[in-house]
């Protein structure tokens, strides 16, 4: 079909503008506008010309309700809020926050070892436990048993020993003993397999060459939980 | 021009045209509604595609009144008045970064929104089975097509031009503007043959048109 002749494009748009296609004639009218400057031209002159058709209808005051049921529309989340909440609702509400908080709290503390993969206990030359450490994903975290005083100038160095391996430094043991030290990617891979951790005195800072330097103080199997 | 020839693009439309024109489209259309830059509902419904709800605030008190007479004129019972011109408002907030200024002066935009809106209620109503009562009350509801066509006679450059129009024509263009018919329902409606009817459309129209471009 070509709805280019002029009297048809006229025609169609004089029809589309009263109102008389039935709705499928309506869609295809449509369409054809979307991609048609010129066609919508033409029906915006045929609906300003039927528009005045209305201009001479008398005006009608509006009842208020219209306009709360547009603001209504248009803004649902102002008019739904009830303006004020019941108390008891609130106090159910605080009441199932409150017991949710316990609720962890409560399992934070009867499992805190929760994600701890491995565990170690070192010990000094006199079989004393001296140094607890639990390994993590990504860090180990060290607590001290029984340490021996450190003179302020020195610092005790952890390292990884791999069967017939050299030691692997992990980090400094943390000031007092307690703390955390964070593992890199590929010291973690080293807790994959089973190790002997071991902690040397060294020179303030650690190691100067990579290797323990100072008599080893503690030592344990890493053990998988 | 054949009117009856077959068009398959768009069956049960009153044309059916295939002839061929080398006429231009454009020409200088009479323009019954102001489409002047100065009209000031244009910068409401630019604030409007903004979001400013103040600005469509203002619309509202200014052409609501407008609007709801031309709901009430179309549905013909307040509260389906009302339901129609809340819908139109809404549509009017939503739509109004999509109103083109070029194409329509702002209140034709609006009327037009709102006439839509009434007619597909109308269309909906006519769908449904009414009972025995309803329908009688519908027949007697208000004034006759007649006396409104007089009342509505007095716009200005579309009503000189229908003046111009036969009495059938200009009843077939304005009951089928204010009831959204087909011509079919319109043949009935107005207890003609449709072929009449199509062709106090079509005759109607040309005359109107050639009125306006004058």
């Amino acid at each position: 079909m070509n709805y280019q002749t002029t009297p048809l494009r006229r025609a169609l748009a004089g029809d589309y503008a009263i109102g008389l296609m039935p709705a499928t004639a309506r869609r295809r009218f449509e369409a054809l506008l979307l991609d048609d400057a010129a066609l919508r031209v033409e029906l915006g002159h045929w609906q300003a010309a039927l528009a005045s058709l209305t201009g001479t209808l008398p005006e009608r005051p509006v009842p208020d309700h219209v306009w709360e049921g547009i603001q209504a529309r248009i803004e649902p989340q102002v008019l739904h809020l009830p303006a004020k909440k019941p108390l008891w609702m609130n106090l159910r509400l605080w009441a199932a926050a409150f017991g949710i908080v316990i609720a962890v709290l409560v399992g934070v503390l009867y499992q805190r070892d929760l994600g701890v993969e491995y565990n170690a206990t070192l010990v000094a030359a006199n079989q004393q436990p001296a140094l607890q450490i639990k390994a993590f994903a990504d860090h180990l975290q060290v607590e001290p048993l029984a340490l021996a005083a450190l003179e302020p100038t020195r610092d005790l160095e952890l390292w990884a020993i791999q069967p017939g391996g050299k030691p692997i430094s992990l980090g400094l043991v943390p000031t007092a003993g307690r703390g955390r030290i964070q593992l890199s990617p590929a010291q973690q891979a080293l807790l994959a397999a089973p190790l002997t951790l071991a902690v040397s005195l060294e020179p303030r800072g650690g190691s100067p060459t990579g290797q323990p330097t100072g008599p080893v103080l503690y030592q344990g199997q890493l053990a998988s939980l | 021009m054949n009117g009856t020839h077959a068009q398959p693009g768009l069956p049960s439309a009153c044309h059916r045209l295939h002839v061929q024109s080398h006429r231009p489209v454009a020409r200088a259309w009479r323009s019954p509604i102001s489409t002047s830059d100065a009209d000031p509902l244009r910068p409401l419904l630019a604030q409007c595609a903004l979001g400013n709800r103040q600005a469509f605030e203002t619309l509202y008190r200014t052409v609501s009144p407008r609007l709801h007479g031309v709901a009430l004129r179309f549905m013909g019972r307040p509260d389906l008045a009302e339901e129609v011109l809340q819908e139109a408002f809404v549509r009017i907030w939503y739509n109004a970064s999509r109103y083109e200024a070029h194409l329509a002066a702002p209140m034709t935009w609006m009327v037009n929104i709102t006439r839509n809106l009434a007619i597909d209620q109308l269309r909906k109503r006519r769908e449904q089975p009414l009972a025995d009562g309803q329908q009688d009350a519908l027949l007697d509801d208000g004034p006759s097509t007649f006396e409104q066509l007089d009342s509505e006679r007095e716009a200005r450059a579309l009503n000189r031009c229908l003046d111009t129009l036969d009495g059938m024509q200009r009843q077939s263009i304005t009951v089928a503007y204010f009831q959204g018919l087909s011509c079919s329902e319109l043949a009935d409606h107005l207890a003609a043959p449709l072929g009449s009817v199509k062709s106090w459309i079509r005759r109607g129209m040309e005359r109107l048109r050639r009125c306006l471009e004058s």
